[in-house]
C-alpha cells in the first residue's frame, strides 16, 4: 500500500528560478532562503519518497484558453521542460508516474473529481521554480503534476480543492504498491500582478494563513476567493495549491518547518509538515 | 471592495478572456523562439497576421500594460509579451502604477523590513 509521508508548501515566483540559476545563494538578501530549502531538501532525503505529487498551476504553457481545464493530473512520462516566453531551463525532462498517476484518475473521476487527463505535461514555473532546491536537479525522484485552474474564474473553491486534496489521499492509499509519497502545493504567497495594487504584499495574513494551514485547515478551506484576494492580492489565489496539499496530509501534522519573507513582490513561504 | 475593483484589481474572468482572446493568444505565442523572432522584426506585421485590431495593436507598440489588462490581456500571457521586448515585470509593474521604477523600488524596502 502506498501511503503520504508528508507535504511542503512552498512558492513558486520566477525570481526563485533567477536566484537559483544565477546561484544567488551567498548573497545577503538570498542567504537565508536557500538555507531553509536546503533544511527542507535534507528533509526530504530523509523521509525517502518514491514520487511527489504536485499540485500547481499552469502559466498558460500547457495549457490555453482555447481549453482550460478546472483540474488536470500528467499521466505521462517524461514531462518535458516549457519554453515559457525566454527559452528553456537546462534541465532534464521531469520523470512522471504513469502507474500511480492512472490509478489516480481513476480513483479521483470514481469519487466525482472529472480530472483532466494529460498524456503530455510541459511542465513550468509553477513546479520548476521551487522543484531544483528540493530535489536533486538531475531528478531523483518521479512528480505526478495535478493542475488547478487559479487564472480564469470561474475558479474552484478553496473548499473543493481541499476536498480533492483529500480524494488523492484515498486514492494513495488505495493503490496496490509499496510506495512513500509526498506532496507539495506551490504558489503565492500574497501578490497581486494586475491594476493598480499591483505589487500588493501582506506579510501579516500570509503568517496567519501558514499557521492556519497547520492547525486550523478543515476552517480555513472554507475561505471565499473574495477573502483570500482582498487579503493577499489577486494573484494570490494561487494558496488554493497549498489547501489541496494540506488536503492530502492526515488531520493532525507536525510542523517540520516554517519560513517566511517578502522581500520585493511577492510573499516567498515555505512549509514543511510531516505525519507521525 | 474598492481594492477588488477596477482600477485597483482586474480579476481575470470569462468576459476578460474573451475580449482578450487574441491579444493572449499573440502573447502565447512568444513560447516559440522562430515566433519571437518574427515579432520582434515587425511587431506590427505579425499582429495584424494574428488578427488583432487596431486599438489592440497600438496599446502592444504602447507598451501600455494597464490598458492591456483593461483590455483583456492576462497577466500571466502578458508577462511573455512584455519579456520579448526586455521588459521585466519590475518595470511592467511600476508603469501599470504610474511610478517610475526607481519609485516603485522605493516601496519595496518597506516590505523587507517587515518581512
Amino acid at each position: 500500500m502506498a501511503r503520504i509521508i508528508g507535504g511542503i508548501g512552498t512558492s513558486h515566483a520566477p525570481s526563485l528560478a533567477r536566484a537559483f540559476d544565477t546561484d544567488k545563494r551567498n548573497e545577503p538578501e538570498w542567504k537565508d532562503l536557500f538555507a531553509q530549502f536546503d533544511a527542507a531538501k535534507q528533509w526530504l532525503k530523509q523521509v525517502r519518497p518514491d514520487v511527489i505529487i504536485a499540485f500547481y498551476n499552469d502559466h498558460l504553457n500547457q495549457f490555453f484558453f482555447d481549453a482550460y481545464p478546472t483540474f488536470a493530473i500528467g499521466v505521462g512520462d517524461p514531462h518535458p521542460i516549457a519554453d515559457e516566453g525566454w527559452g528553456k531551463r537546462d534541465f532534464p525532462d521531469l520523470p512522471g508516474h504513469p502507474a500511480l498517476a492512472m490509478h489516480m484518475a481513476r480513483s479521483l473521476v470514481g469519487s466525482g473529481f472529472d480530472m483532466t487527463i494529460c498524456q503530455e505535461s510541459q511542465i513550468d514555473h509553477g513546479i520548476l521554480s521551487p522543484l531544483p532546491f528540493l530535489t536533486d536537479e538531475r531528478w531523483t525522484v518521479p512528480v505526478i503534476p495535478v493542475q488547478i485552474n487559479v487564472i480564469q474564474h470561474p475558479l474552484p473553491t478553496a473548499r473543493r480543492c481541499y476536498l480533492l486534496g483529500q480524494a488523492i489521499r484515498d486514492a494513495v492509499a488505495s493503490f496496490d504498491q509499496d510506495l512513500r509519497v509526498a506532496v507539495m502545493g506551490t504558489g503565492g504567497l500574497s501578490h497581486q500582478l494586475s491594476g493598480r495594487r499591483f505589487g500588493f504584499v501582506s506579510p501579516d495574513w500570509d503568517q496567519v494563513f501558514m499557521d492556519r494551514l497547520a492547525s486550523d485547515a478543515e476552517a480555513l478551506s472554507h475561505i471565499s476567493h473574495e477573502e483570500i484576494m482582498f487579503n493577499g492580492g489577486v494573484e494570490s489565489v494561487e494558496v488554493m495549491m497549498w489547501l489541496a496539499m494540506r488536503g492530502a496530509l492526515a488531520r493532525e501534522v507536525r510542523v517540520v518547518r516554517k519560513y517566511y519573507a517578502a522581500p520585493m513582490l511577492t510573499g516567498y513561504g515555505l512549509l514543511v509538515l510531516e505525519e507521525d | 471592495m474598492a481594492s477588488l475593483s477596477a482600477p485597483n484589481s482586474l480579476p481575470f474572468g470569462l468576459e476578460q478572456s474573451r475580449a482578450g482572446y487574441r491579444l493572449n493568444q499573440l502573447a502565447r505565442s512568444m513560447t516559440q523562439a522562430s515566433n519571437r523572432q518574427a515579432f520582434l522584426a515587425d511587431q506590427e506585421g505579425y499582429m495584424r497576421r494574428l488578427g488583432l485590431d487596431e486599438a489592440r495593436i497600438k496599446l502592444v507598440l504602447d507598451q501600455d500594460w494597464f490598458g492591456l489588462q483593461a483590455a483583456g490581456a492576462n497577466q500571466y500571457a502578458l508577462v511573455k509579451l512584455a519579456g520579448t521586448l526586455g521588459v521585466s515585470l519590475l518595470q511592467e509593474g511600476a508603469k501599470i502604477r504610474g511610478e517610475s521604477l526607481q519609485e516603485f523600488l522605493r516601496t519595496r524596502l518597506l516590505h523587507q523590513s517587515q518581512g
